[in-house]
């Protein structure tokens, strides 16, 4: 059989030089990551401790011993208090939502809602904003609706305040949370239910006992999609929390661009990063344990 | 151990009704074979008893308990899902033990009863593995050790061993009768594999493309006494001979095959449908013809034809004869080779010999 021997040779060559050139599909996404992340952030580390004076670097600790007062710390301790206050709400309000388009949604329909779920992505940020500011300012919609019902006698303080922020900031995360979460409840072979219940557990047992234990994949993703950009957020408390609710995105901000102070920022970019890389590490801990039980 | 019954079972999906009025007596303690082509509604018929679908009418009975209306949870009926349906998260000990915990049993009698269990599976030194780590043969253990630990009344198997292959399947079919004996459970098999049902059951019914239900009976009576002509094609292989009941005299039928003769059918109970002149259709199994070159003795029946093609399988051998009307007829032949034997080649013209009482009479 010379010419399948002859067959086989050949295949593993071609295997070879595939692998030889599949580095190179790699370069393109290796140097972005470089340019926009690797080098960014080592910066920002270098900046956090170093100043110079004329072209000498020096190194100090007296940018971090800056930021670490109380101001800063409780701003970002506000900042995860909102990001875990987010990220839980999306959680109970995003886990029904994923499950019934899982579960109970005919096939065709689940892609229509599917798209529904993401439509808002395709309009502009600020547009989703004034649509809040018509929706809550004193004689927008939601206070004339429940003027007219006569719930309210005065219209209700819902515009530039805490209750705006959390609010926008849920309906823009959302769908972070319902899309992983809807991923992995999709997968779940529903004979698995049938099973447990099959088996003598009910409805609700059923759920925690097999439904949410084979979610947990989905419920970290989505947990920490929410989690981490409602941690650093920036625009929505400017534009919906009139200004009074800083959270970490705004401290940076200021710091670099209104107060130009490179090593105060980058010091405060670190010190938060840190933070949230070990909250992070902690929501990680905690949900993989929920697995093990 | 309890009986099941459906009484005037009917289930529609989607406005196809795929089950319609079907009754049917399971009796305690039996292992019963459900055996249809795919699509008849066996399926749905065990789907009913576990509870997954709910009947449009007719009611379910649990020996003497109306379980028609009660939820999954409550019923004391077990199932063996096709694709096994493990928790992928549990590992073996934990997914045997699911049913135990949510019952809430007392830790040592969880362990106990599982290790029992297990050790009956053989499968107790893998009591800690992951479901990802099992054969296919070890997780269809699990899955019965599973649906078998809460000791149900009923336990319903959907095509259990559909994956595996030919030689796992035969032990564990095996092993299903064992277990079926040490524990009493009444058995429910569904399959459309003729040879897993003729094996294990102690009965067996056989479900036509319409739903509905052909003949309850055991193996061998539904093997060597088909009442249909879809019963004798449908289990095993069987030659059918078309022709007009010529005298049905004492229990020897003669029935005339147009150009082949007259065939003479032995008849255990006669039908109300057996008159003379009648069009009938007559069934012989191909192991019960024997082939030969030679003209004999001793048989009721004969015809002659030429063999058009030969398929060895090992253990028998099936010939293929052209008979005079143009119809193949097929033979199988043991090898067995205790003594020389004729050879019969490709193109040779031979007898066929076999008994009145191996042909069987069916209505057309």
């Amino acid at each position: 059989m010379a010419k399948g021997k002859h067959g086989i040779v050949t295949k593993m060559n071609k295997i070879r030089i595939d692998d030889e050139w599949s580095f190179f599909a790699l370069v393109p996404a290796l140097l972005w990551q470089i340019l926009f992340l690797v080098v960014p952030v080592g910066l920002i580390i270098l900046l956090s401790c170093v100043y110079f004076v004329g072209y000498t670097p020096v190194v100090t600790g007296s940018f971090f011993a800056h930021v670490f007062k109380l101001a800063y710390i409780r701003i970002i301790i506000f900042s995860l208090f909102m990001g875990l206050f987010t990220a839980s709400l999306s959680l109970f309000i995003g886990y029904p939502t994923a499950y019934f388009l899982a579960f109970y949604v005919k096939d065709w329909l689940k892609n229509v809602l599917l798209f529904l779920l993401i439509l808002p992505f395709w309009t502009n940020f600020l547009i989703h904003v004034y649509a809040w500011f018509f929706m809550l300012k004193r004689d927008g919609l939601l206070n004339d609706f429940l003027f007219s019902l006569g719930f309210i006698k005065e219209p209700l303080h819902l515009f530039n305040n805490l209750f705006a922020v959390s609010l926008v900031m849920l309906y823009c995360y959302i769908p972070f949370m319902v899309l992983p979460l809807y991923t992995v409840l999709e997968k779940i072979d529903p004979s698995l239910l049938e099973a447990s219940q099959d088996l003598g557990a009910s409805s609700s047992q059923t759920f925690f006992k097999v439904v949410f234990p084979l979610s947990i994949a989905g419920v970290l993703t989505g947990f920490i999609l929410v989690f981490v950009p409602s941690f650093g957020e920036f625009v929505i408390p400017l534009l919906v929390g009139g200004e009074k609710y800083a959270l970490v995105g705004s401290v940076i901000q200021y710091l670099f661009l209104s107060a130009r102070d490179m090593n105060l920022g980058a010091a405060f970019t670190c010190l938060s990063s840190i933070i949230l890389l070990l909250s992070i590490a902690c929501i990680y801990i905690l949900f993989n344990k929920k697995i093990i039980k | 151990m309890k009986s099941i019954e459906l009484k005037k079972v009917t289930k529609t999906f989607n406005g196809e009704t795929i089950l319609k009025d079907i009754s049917l007596f399971i009796p305690a303690g039996q292992f019963f074979a459900l055996l249809g082509p795919s699509g008849c509604g066996k399926t749905t018929i065990l789907r009913l008893i576990g509870g997954f679908e709910e009947v449009d009418s007719g009611s379910i009975y649990l020996g003497q308990e109306d379980i028609t209306y009660q939820p999954t949870h409550k019923r004391r009926v077990n199932t063996v899902f096709q694709n096994y349906a493990l928790f992928p998260h549990l590992n073996v000990f934990d997914n045997v033990a699911y049913s135990l915990m949510i019952q809430r049993k007392p830790k040592e009698e969880i362990r106990d009863r599982v290790v029992r269990i297990l050790r009956a599976v053989r499968l107790e030194r893998h009591m800690y593995k992951s479901i990802k780590q099992l054969s296919g043969g070890q997780k269809q253990r699990v899955a019965l050790a599973r649906a078998m630990i809460n000791n149900p009344e009923v336990l319903l198997l959907d095509e259990p061993l559909a994956a595996l292959d030919v030689k796992l399947r035969e032990q564990m079919l095996i092993e299903l009768i064992d277990l079926q004996e040490k524990m009493k459970t009444t058995f429910i098999y569904v399959t459309h594999d003729q040879f897993e049902a003729l094996t294990v059951a102690d009965s067996m019914a056989i479900m036509n493309p319409d739903g509905e239900i052909e003949q309850i009976d055991n193996p061998k009576t539904i093997y060597e006494f088909p009442i249909s002509s879809y019963v004798a094609q449908f289990v095993g292989s069987t030659n059918l001979f078309h022709g007009i009941l010529h005298r049905s005299e004492n229990n020897v039928f003669t029935v005339l095959v147009a150009s082949l003769g007259t065939f003479e059918v032995l008849i255990h109970d006669k039908k109300d449908w057996m008159r003379d002149g009648t069009a009938v259709i007559m069934s012989v199994r191909p192991e019960k013809i024997l082939i030969t070159k030679k003209s004999m003795d001793g048989f009721s029946n004969y015809i002659t034809g030429e063999v058009i093609s030969i398929v060895y399988y090992g253990r028998s051998t099936q010939y293929n004869v052209r008979v005079k009307n143009n119809m193949i007829v097929q033979v199988f032949e043991q090898n067995e080779e205790h003594f020389e034997k004729e050879v019969i080649d490709y193109q040779d013209n031979v007898y066929l010999y076999w008994q009145k009482e191996n042909m069987v009479l069916l209505q057309k």
